[in-house]
């Protein structure tokens, strides 16, 4: 057996495979968040080449976005996720009930398959500890990160690279699932992560967080503070997890709140243009209570 | 009436809102705000399970300095108005 270690937002798992599988999956992405081995870690992933008897699956809860769904229900007691993509089942996960232990199911070990189960797992794994997996495009700034938000097709991206092509010192940290934590002093930390939706962009690093944007298509650019329930509600579009797990639930809520109350939160109307970049960055940026 | 599974009552700063946190409502995509009343006949309603207007009236005359007739007529407009949010059936 072979174990790797990943430290994600100072969260350790660990990826098992049995070491002679034809390990097809390409595990550069994860590279720079490769750690030593502890026996801390939030959750164990193990990479399962075989098939999984799905008789017994019973179905809670589809999720679909641009071609990929998952299927997410139990086999018995256990929570169990289904990953497609364009209609193909590309791997089954199976946890704990506690999320601390998963298996993934998957013949030919694809990058898809494993690339999901590792995201959901995290996601799941550190609901209760004021983590959140967010769906974001998020940029570093002055040492601060501008995270971006906004339904798919918004144009999360779009205005992260305004902000890199009009505005100096402004870097990528994550394009699409970066991790946001807050640590027990209060303060407030954006994560690279080894998931960045179609976009190679896996950094290792962190910032404290500047501000939040919520993004809306319109006709001009127009910038104003978010309310703090508009916040939360902005937030759990955002965050993924399984919020019919009262527990899981239960956690997300208290981070979202801590966030709606605590972060510097806004809403911006938005063209693609240099000028939203602009407007944006002038404004959160300077009144992000830094 | 009953209320629809998978209906959360939250509190956000100091706001009251519903939100859909089920496997039935998880795509529910919005919030519904309520006032303390109202927020406290929902948490009656849940524990009550299956309910009448009569027994919701009977909870907000327990707290509130209000007459059964007033009462009634709250109950019923916050109770229809939960209906055709899909919050209860």
């Amino acid at each position: 057996m072979k174990e790797i270690y990943y430290k994600v937002a100072d969260h350790v798992f660990a990826l098992e495979t049995t070491g002679n599988e034809n390990v097809v999956f390409d595990l550069t992405q994860y590279e720079p968040f490769v750690t030593d081995p502890t026996v801390d870690v939030v959750f164990r992933l193990r990479l399962c080449p075989t098939q999984i008897d799905m008789n017994d699956f019973s179905l809670e809860v589809v999720q679909e976005d641009e071609g990929q769904s998952i299927n997410a229900g139990r086999i018995g007691e256990r929570p169990c996720f289904q990953f497609f993509l364009h209609e193909k089942l590309k791997g089954v996960l199976v946890c704990s009930t506690d999320y601390r232990h998963g298996e993934i199911y998957a013949e030919d070990c694809n990058a898809f398959g494993i690339n999901n189960a590792l995201m959901v797992m995290y996601a799941l794994a550190t609901s209760d500890k004021h983590t959140a997996l967010f769906h974001s495009s998020v940029v570093s700034y002055q040492g601060k990160a501008y995270m971006f938000l906004g339904a798919s097709g918004t144009g999360k991206s779009t205005h992260s690279r305004l902000w890199l092509k009009y505005i100096e010192g402004t870097e990528l940290i994550n394009d699409d699932n970066p991790v946001v934590r807050i640590h027990d002093d209060g303060a407030i930390i954006v994560y690279g992560s080894p998931w960045s939706g179609k976009t190679p962009c896996y950094r290792n690093v962190s910032y404290p967080l500047g501000a939040i944007v919520l993004l809306a298509q319109a006709p001009q650019n127009v910038i104003r503070r978010l309310k703090p329930i508009e916040a939360y509600a902005a937030l759990m579009m955002s965050i993924s997890g399984k919020r019919w797990d009262k527990r899981l639930a239960d956690g997300l809520h208290e981070t979202e709140s801590l966030l709606a109350t605590h972060a510097s939160m806004w809403h911006l109307d938005c063209l693609p243009d240099e000028e939203a970049a602009k407007v944006c960055c002038k404004e959160v940026s300077v009144k992000s209570g830094a | 009436m009953r209320l629809k599974k998978g209906f959360v009552l939250r509190e956000v700063c100091s706001e009251k809102v519903i939100v859909g946190e089920g496997a039935e409502t998880v795509d529910f995509g919005k919030m519904i705000s309520l006032n303390d009343t109202a927020a406290m006949l929902w948490k009656t309603a849940e524990e009550l399970g299956d309910f009448t207007v009569d027994e919701l009236a009977d909870a907000l005359t327990e707290v509130y300095e209000v007459n059964r007739e007033q009462a009634l007529s709250d109950v019923q407009k916050l109770t229809e108005g939960w209906k055709e949010a899909g919050l209860a059936e």
